[in-house]
């Protein structure tokens, strides 16, 4: 975890150094479910303050295209955090990886050797990666969210 | 820092998959864990490759607080009247996403459904609570405990309820003991010292740091957990009958065709201990037995074992209108002694559901 914070120290400010056209943000969001008296299910989005092993969250990516050209073969990857297990995407065009980001394609394409040696089909949980390809430039000004949904470990 | 890059680049994947296995135990991400999402967007502009945006959000995991206690075995402790250190099992297991202590408790029913069926009759005595010491069975080496120290995220350990049964119970007497977990402060993994302090629920204003909820899993939120096991006697419950008869051997008066009680006559005394069907095995059972007033023994005539035949009176199960119709000791073998004018004899065990018999002769005055 350390280790990870330091690289990360290292590695934000060179995006920070350069100028950039686009706006990112990072947010999450914890997933509440909660009946009312009347049978209906409430759902509300709360910041984490209080999270707990099994509770869902929404992981929201929302960007911008600040500069004044459009910005073109947009590709925007997301690690899952090592105590969060995948759960799906909300925003469609999503592709997977579940080797640490070496590769990536649709969920249903991918394939995991168990510890028993048997070939299975990916599961959620064996996500690491998930990455969002834009296939349309966005416009200057333009702007939009990605998400996703997991699961605290 | 261009090295410093690739050098990321490189290991991120394999970094990653050795972290993604540390910090989640058993009941979850520990408390005090960040988790940390990073997203990075890599793009063009002009058909030229800009340098990636990093964005990243932290929040911090909050502590759920659930004690699990539950009975090994799922079958009653079958103990017999006035045993000592009568044993049930129990697992506790902190499900708590931290360290916790856990006190324990014991406490007994009055009257009631006991754990595995039947009404709770009686209290066991002189309870005590002991820790596995990592056999998984009691055997008198563990420690007596009254909390579990420093219980790690998903830890289990085993605890052994030691309790005396009180004389006199009857087969199916039930004593229901419960044992109670309570979750208590940890010390963050650090052993030694008294029980911690007890839990407080966070309430209002969430903060940005740990809170506290209880997340029992049996639905009332309070970080306690209990569940029940039994004591059920398994008591023997023996009779005896006793019968005679006389024998043609070295009967007074020679070529006598029909035998009768006269001086002289030698009597085949039997004894027939038998132990009930659903109880326990009844160990080292003695026979004593005063020889009648106006007879001799007859030396070495004790014989141990064989066959009884008894008329249960059309009322089987109720052995007190039973009567001895005949023994055969053909198959007993000789044994016990005489001494004081008394027969004394040792059947051993007898099992639950059987008869065994003694014989010995004694010649009428």
């Amino acid at each position: 975890m350390k280790y990870l914070f330091a690289l990360l120290a290292i590695v934000a400010p060179i995006g920070a150094a350069m100028a950039n056209q686009v706006a990112l943000d990072s947010e999450v969001f914890v997933e509440r479910s909660v009946e009312q008296a009347d049978g209906n299910v409430t759902v509300t989005m709360e910041e984490p303050t209080r999270v707990v092993p099994g509770d869902s969250l929404v992981f929201v990516l929302s960007y911008e295209n600040t500069g004044a050209e459009p910005a073109e073969n947009f590709v925007v990857t997301n690690p899952i955090p090592e105590a969060v297990a995948f759960v799906e995407a909300i925003d469609a065009g999503a592709v997977y990886s579940i080797d640490g980001g070496e590769n990536f394609a649709a969920l249903t394409e991918l394939r995991v050797t168990g510890e028993d040696g048997v070939d299975r089909a990916a599961q959620p949980v064996d996500v690491t990666h998930i990455r969002w390809t834009l296939t349309a430039p966005i416009a200057a000004g333009g702007s939009g969210q990605l998400r996703f949904r997991g699961v605290v470990r | 820092m261009k090295n410093l890059t690739k050098y990321f680049v490189s290991v991120s994947g394999v970094t990653l998959a050795a972290l993604a296995a540390s910090p989640v135990s058993a009941a979850g991400t520990d408390a005090g864990s960040n988790i940390l999402n990073t997203v990075t967007v890599e793009y063009q502009v002009g058909g030229n490759d800009q340098d990636d945006v990093v964005a990243s959000d932290t929040f911090v995991v909050d502590r759920a607080i659930n004690v699990i206690v539950a009975e090994v075995g799922n079958a009653t402790t079958s103990v017999s009247p006035g045993a000592q250190n009568a044993v049930t099992t129990f697992d506790v297991t902190n499900e708590t996403n931290g360290y916790v202590d856990i006190a324990l408790a014991v406490s007994q029913i009055v009257g009631g459904t006991a754990a595995h069926g039947g009404t709770d009759t009686f209290d066991v005595n002189n309870v005590e609570i002991y820790v596995d010491d990592g056999n998984g069975s009691f055997d008198g080496t563990e420690s007596q405990v009254t909390f579990l120290d420093e219980m790690d995220n998903g830890e289990t350990r085993r605890i052994f309820i030691v309790a005396d049964v009180p004389t006199g119970l009857s087969t199916g007497d039930v004593a229901d003991v419960e044992l109670t977990g309570t979750a208590r402060e940890g010390n963050g993994g650090t052993t030694g010292g008294a029980v911690g302090a007890a839990i407080t629920a966070s309430t209002g204003g969430d903060t940005a740091g740990v809170d506290t909820v209880f997340a029992d899993a049996d639905g009332v939120f309070d970080g306690i957990a209990a569940d029940d096991d039994d004591y059920t006697i398994l008591a023997a419950a023996l009779t005896a009958l006793k019968g005679s008869t006389v024998l043609s051997v070295n009967y007074p008066i020679a070529g006598a065709t029909e035998f009768y009680n006269i001086p002289g006559a030698t009597v085949e005394y039997c004894i027939a201990v038998t132990n009930a069907a659903g109880g326990a095995d009844a160990t080292s059972v003695q026979i004593s037995d005063p020889l009648p007033a106006n007879t001799t023994f007859v030396a070495s005539s004790i014989m141990i074992g064989g066959t009884a035949t008894i008329d249960d009176n059309g009322t089987p199960g109720n052995p007190a209108d039973d009567t001895l119709t005949s023994c055969d000791n053909s198959g007993g073998s000789a044994g016990g002694s005489f001494g004081s004018n008394t027969v004394s004899a040792n059947l051993g065990t007898v099992t639950a559901g059987t008869t065994e018999i003694v014989t010995f002769r004694a010649v009428i005055d």
